[in-house]
This record gives C-alpha cells, structure tokens and sequence, in this order.
C-alpha cells in the first residue's frame, strides 16, 4: 500500500497533503460527474470542429428538402442541372438499365400512339376505298386533283360529319393555357396565343354586349370550323370542331370540365402561371376528342358493285369487240395477200374506218367481195387500187384463155413463161392462137404439140354419119347407143365453139323415123319420141350458144331401107349444116 | 415552364404595339397600325434558374374616346406602363391607367418605360416629371422600340419583379 503514490503518508510534508486533496476531488469528479464530461468533450469537438459530418447532414436532408419544397421552387431549379447531367451520365454508362427502368412506362405509350396512327391510317384507307370508285369518288377526285390535296383527305373532309379536332383547357381569370390536345392529322397553331385570343375575344364581346359575368360567349363559327366553349368556375373548356357536331358531345365536355374542377380544385384555385399539374387532365380532353363519319348507305354499296359490274362488262365487251375487229382486220389482209392479182401496199386501221391501197390485176378477184365476206361495212373501209398485170401462173391462164377465146376443149396451161394448148381445136383458132399467144402479158413462148386440130368440114361430116339404132316399137336410147352419142356431143360441141368463133350457127336437126310395121300415126309417134330421146342424150339445149337443135321425123313415104333391112328404119340420124347470116351453108 | 399574363397599358400610340413586337420578333416598322381590341403574343423569358412564358396583352391604347376595360387587366401578374416621351399628355394616361390598374388587379409588379428615345430633342418629359414618377415608386425605364434600347430590360425586370413577388390569392 506505501507503494500507492494518491495515498497520503503520515511523514510527508503539508505540499504533498495538499496534492493528495487534489487528487482525491479529482477521483470523485470522475465518479459522479464521468457521463457529463464525455458529453461536454463531444460538444467541444464538434465547436472545435467546423467541419459538417456526412452522417449529420443524413439525418436532416429528407426534411430539409420537404420543408424548402414547400416554401417555393428554388430547390427544384437548383437541383435540376445536377438531375439532368446524371441522368446524361447514366444513360451513357449504362443505357441498358435505363431502358429497363422506363420500359414499362414507354412502351405502352408507344404502343398506344402506334395504335392510334395505324388506326387513323386503316380509317383513311378505308373511306378512300369505299369512295374510290363511286360517281361521288370520282368528283371528289377531280376536287383533289384541282386543290392538290391527297384523295384520302379530301375524301375524310367530305364523308365527315364533325371531328373534334382540338380541346383547350384555359384559366378563366388570366387566359393561360393549362393543357391542350390536339388530333394527330390537326396543324396545332401557337396554342398559348390563342388562348389567350379566345380569352380576349369571349370579354371583349360580353363587354361590348354589356352582358353579365354568366351571360358567356359559347360558339362560333369559322369556315368549316365550329368552336364550342364551355365554362366552369375556374377553366373553360374551348374546342375547335369541324363540320357539325351533335348537340349531345357539349353534354361530353360539361362531363370533362366537371371531373377536371374535381380532381384539380387545389390546382385551379392557387394557380399562378405553372401549368404542370395540369398534365394529368390529358385523359380528360383526349376522350372529347371524338370523330363521327357518315355511315355509307348500304345501297350504295350495291349500286356501286353493279355500276362497277356494268363498267367491267362493258369494258370486256368492248376488248373482245377491239380484239375480234383486229382479228377479223388480220386475216383480210392475210387474204387480200394471198389473193393472186393483189398486192396490199398500204393497209391502215384509224378510229374512223379502215384504208387500204394497193395494186390489182384486172382479172383478180374483186376485193370489195373480200372486205364484205370478212364482214367489214364497206363505207367504213377506204380502198384504192391501181391496175396492173400480175405474173401468177394461175391469172396468165385465165388471162390467156379470155384473150384467146379457147373452146372448151382445149386446155390452156402455163409453165413458166410458156403457155401450153392441150385437147382439141379447130384448125382455124389453133392457127390464130399460134400468132396471138406471145402477145399476152406474162406469156414469152407458146406450145401446141399436144393440140388435136379438127376442121369445120369434119366436125360436120362426123356428125352426119350418126345414127341411133333403137329396138322394135322402143324410143329408149340402148346402152350401147349412150358411148357413141357422148363422143358425138363433144364434137358438136368443138363444131359449136368453131362455129362461134368465125361467127356461124349450127343447125343441128335429128331425124326419128320407124319401120313400117304397124299403123303409120303410131310409127309417127314413135319417129317423133325416138328423135327427143336422142336429143335429151345429147344435152338438150346445153350443147352450145351457137347451136340450135330442132327434132323432126321422116314420113312413110320417104322411109327407105338404109341397107334393105327394116332395122334399118328404127333409127335416129343427125343432120348438121352451118347457117350465117340467114345463108345456109351445105354440109360437105 | 410558368406563365404569366402581362398587359401592355399605355395612351393612343405610345409604341405599345411596336415594344411588343420588338420584343417578340426583333423587327420594327415605322408604320403605324391602331390595335383594335386585344393582340396576344408570348415569349419565354430566363429569369435566374426559372424560364417564363411572358403571354403579352397588347391593349388598345386609351385616349378621350375609349377606356382600358377591366375585364382585360384581369388575370395579369405583372403589366407595363408605355409612355410616348414626345407627349406631355401620355404621362398623365399613364398615371391614370396605373391606378386603374392596381384598383383592379391590386399591388402586382409593374414597369414603366418613356418610349421614342430615338427622337429625345423632341421629348415634353422632362427629367424632372421622370423624377416625380420615380418618386412615386414606379420604375423608370427611357427606351426605344425603334433602335431596340431598353425593351429586352423592359420585360426582364418585370418577370424578375413577378417571379420574385409573392403569390397572391385570386380574388
């Protein structure tokens, strides 16, 4: 315990007494008054200490921003560069978690103006459809092309029936605006001017009217435009309308501007310039945005399937009607080429007609019969054509035959440059055609080798010693009988021609007569009957224009036996003489 | 961004209309063009931290034939006194119209500018009547719309007035 330097001891001097009292007031102070000290200690530190701790400003800054909040905006205005520079910086640190964080409030807002545009498009798109091809449609195309307006918008214009275009909400008292919303198609003018023209209109007209404060302007009108103001204590309602609305969309704005004035009374009551409470208002004005279009008749729709029915009938019509013309055009040109002794050198299809020109041989076929077979009007087809001598074999032979005269038995064909004369001819045209030939167009050099000539004397003299032998009592010309006659028509007929050619005629007279069995009035009938049986063979009257046939019968008493045999006498005999001029000439 | 209502009060072709212009567009036109009625224009302002929407009133001018409605002055945070320092007579219409005004809208900040510095030789106000008015507590600008000399002072130390002005509640 000596050891213990607080303790006093018994031989220390009075200094030493006293330090000892000290020490001992200094130990009960720390007993009774230690909490304190530590406290006073902290308080002189923190004097000594200026310094703000972190963990000090902690605990008052939430409280501190609430209370300097509530007196003005002063800390917003300070606090907003800080807030935008941050945001900058987060976005470019990490632009995911942005993206993250704002997505659910972004997307639904893209989504609903996604919807609302194609909306908007799919309702032009479908007016513009329904319209485009009706008689209206058309008019109003005209309009739009006049007014340079796309189709679709003049269309919306027309079919409208009123389109709530945009919707002001504006303080009463100072003409500001609190929110504005506007359709997407509408051109927005400078809206905070012109709320505060309307404002200025609706006193300048209740106080040019001496009207009281309740007695307000309400509409008025402004080309296709009608604007609708609805008052409430501290805002108004103004919306600009197109065409006419009905009066039940005012019930629609009374409805709005009383929700508004509910749910923004503090707002409206304390405003004093700062429109952003007022953004909440943005559903309320947005459903007084309301359109209505005329619903189409469904008749017109009708009528618009059969007028278009009607159009595509007619034009189908029309294109088949084109395409047949052409077609029948076509193949008479192809024709008319075709056509030997016609040459096609211009052929043109105009909107009045048809014309053609061109080269035609005299002996070719006549177009016009062409262009009335291929049914064409002849009016409406314009045709000239020059004469020329076509080179076709085919037109040289006929060219050659009319030039020529040729009998019927000759066959006239050419090779080449070469005219042929074939079959049978009498000696004096044979003669003549051998001299005339080459001077037919088309025709350099002529051949007859093949040519059997006859002369006029032996045509004569063959059909003269004809004669038909019939059977007892018969008037049938026999089997045998027909043959010969056939040779015997084709001689008169070469006699015929002969005799044409040097400008005779031809008698020819069959004689009938009968044996002299039985009684002389039957054998003349029977003479009269085997004479026409004879002639019917031969052709009748078609032997030939220069040949007259005549039936005649030899009488009983000039009857005499050919050969002494009664068989002799059933007969039928040809007699053929050249007449000219009422000159007989006598067989040979 | 906070708006405010500002009306243009001053006598019959004092330069109201010409300020606002001035103001709004930068352009000026010596022709002259009567206001009839009410001519709302807007330009935004910075005042400090705060951007303002000034929503310009540009009132007819009053004479001996018509007189400023109220109905007009009502709303206003803020309005400006024009002055045509060539005329005697519009500082007398000035005087009238500012306590029109306070009647009206009460104690809202107001400034006042002598327009047509442009032509000084000219002017009927003198420094001393410029120092009755100042006298009376109104601010004092001398400007012209013409050269565009004081005009962008004119509205910024009406917003600073009315952003700094305590909010009044509506009547």
């Amino acid at each position: 315990m000596s050891s213990d330097p607080r303790r006093p001891r018994s031989d220390s001097s009075s200094s030493e007494g006293r330090a000892s009292v000290e020490e001992d007031w200094t130990q009960l102070r720390t007993l009774l008054l230690a909490p304190e000290q530590t406290q006073l200690d902290e308080l002189r530190d923190r004097l000594d200490n200026r310094e703000i701790q972190p963990r000090d400003v902690s605990r008052v800054l939430p409280e501190a921003f609430a209370i300097r909040g509530e007196r003005d905006q002063e800390m917003s205005s300070v606090l907003a560069p800080y807030v935008e520079n941050g945001f900058v910086a987060a976005v470019r640190k990490s632009p995911r978690a942005i993206v993250d964080a704002i997505a659910p409030i972004m997307g639904p807002a893209i989504r609903q103006a996604i919807a609302r545009a194609l909306q908007s498009m799919m309702q032009s798109f479908n007016q513009s459809l329904d319209e485009s091809l009706s008689l209206r449609g058309l008019r109003w195309r005209v309009e739009a092309w006049r007014t340079g307006r796309p189709f679709a918008e003049v269309v919306l214009l027309h079919t409208l029936r009123y389109r709530v275009e945009q919707v002001f909400l504006i303080h009463r008292e100072t003409g500001l605006l609190l929110h504005h919303v506007a359709t997407d198609a509408t051109v927005v003018q400078d809206q905070h001017v012109l709320s505060g023209m309307l404002t200025a209109i609706q006193q300048y007209v209740r106080d040019s009217f001496g009207a009281s404060q309740d007695q307000t302007l309400d509409q008025f009108h402004v080309g296709d435009w009608t604007v609708w103001i609805e008052q409430g204590s501290h805002a108004y309602v103004a919306a600009v309308i197109r065409g006419t609305p009905p009066a039940s969309l005012r019930e629609d704005f009374r409805a709005a501007l009383d929700d508004i004035h509910a749910q923004q009374a503090d707002a409206l009551t304390t405003f004093a310039g700062d429109a952003a409470p007022f953004k909440t208002t943005q559903i309320h004005l947005e459903s007084c945005l309301q359109v209505h279009y005329e619903a189409p008749p469904r008749s017109s729709a009708l009528k618009l399937w059969i007028l278009g029915g009607a159009v595509l009938l007619a034009l189908s019509w029309w294109l088949l009607t084109v395409y047949q013309t052409h077609a029948r055009w076509s193949n008479l040109l192809d024709e008319l080429r075709a056509e030997p002794g016609i040459i096609v050198t211009v052929a043109e299809s105009t909107w009045g007609g048809y014309h053609l020109e061109g080269l035609r041989d005299p002996l070719a076929k006549d177009p016009s019969v062409l262009v009335s077979e291929a049914g064409f009007d002849s009016s409406t087809v314009k045709a000239t054509w020059s004469s020329y001598y076509a080179l076709d074999s085919l037109l040289v032979a006929t060219r050659a035959r009319s030039i020529l005269q040729s009998p019927s038995t000759v066959k006239l064909t050419v090779e080449g440059d070469t005219l042929v004369a074939t079959g049978s001819a009498p000696t004096e045209w044979a003669r003549e055609t051998k001299r005339l030939a080459t001077f037919v167009p088309g025709i350099s050099h002529y051949r007859d080798e093949s040519l059997v000539t006859t002369s006029i004397p032996d045509l004569l003299t063959q059909i003269n010693q004809t004669v038909v032998h019939f059977s007892p009592g018969s008037s049938t010309v026999e089997q045998g009988e027909l043959t010969a006659l056939s040779s015997v028509a084709a001689v008169v007929r070469q006699l015929d021609q002969a005799a044409f050619q040097s400008g005779q005629r031809v008698a020819l007279e069959i004689r009938g007569s009968a044996d002299e069995t039985g009684p002389e009035s039957i054998n003349m009938q029977l003479s009269k009957a085997r004479a026409d049986a004879v002639r019917t063979v031969l052709g009748g009257e078609r032997l030939g224009e220069a040949t007259t046939i005549t039936t005649d019968i030899v009488p009983g008493a000039k009857r005499r036996p050919l050969n002494g045999n009664s068989a002799d006498r059933r007969v039928a005999s040809l007699h053929a003489r050249l007449v000219q001029e009422g000159k007989e000439i006598s067989p040979p | 961004m906070m708006q405010k209502k500002v009306c243009m009060l001053g006598g019959f072709a004092v330069g109201k209309t010409s300020l606002v212009r001035r103001f709004v567009t930068n352009v000026f036109s010596d022709h002259y063009h009567t206001t009839i009625g009410v001519t709302v224009e807007k330009k935004s302002v910075t005042v400090g931290a705060h951007d303002v929407m000034l929503v310009l009133w540009d009132l007819y001018g009053e004479d001996e034939f018509q007189r400023v409605r109220d109905s007009y002055l009502r709303g206003s945070s803020g309005y400006i006194l024009v002055m045509d320092g060539t005329r005697r007579a519009t500082l007398d219409t000035a005087i009238s119209l500012q306590e029109t005004a306070a009647r009206t809208i009460g104690a809202v900040p107001f400034v006042s500018i002598i327009n047509k510095a442009d032509v000084r030789p000219e002017w009927e106000i003198d420094e001393p009547a410029v120092e009755q008015l100042r006298e009376r507590g109104w601010p004092v600008l001398l400007g012209s719309a013409k050269l565009g000399q004081g005009v962008e002072e004119l509205f910024a130390l009406l917003a600073t007035q009315m952003i700094s002005a305590p909010v009044l509640p509506g009547d």
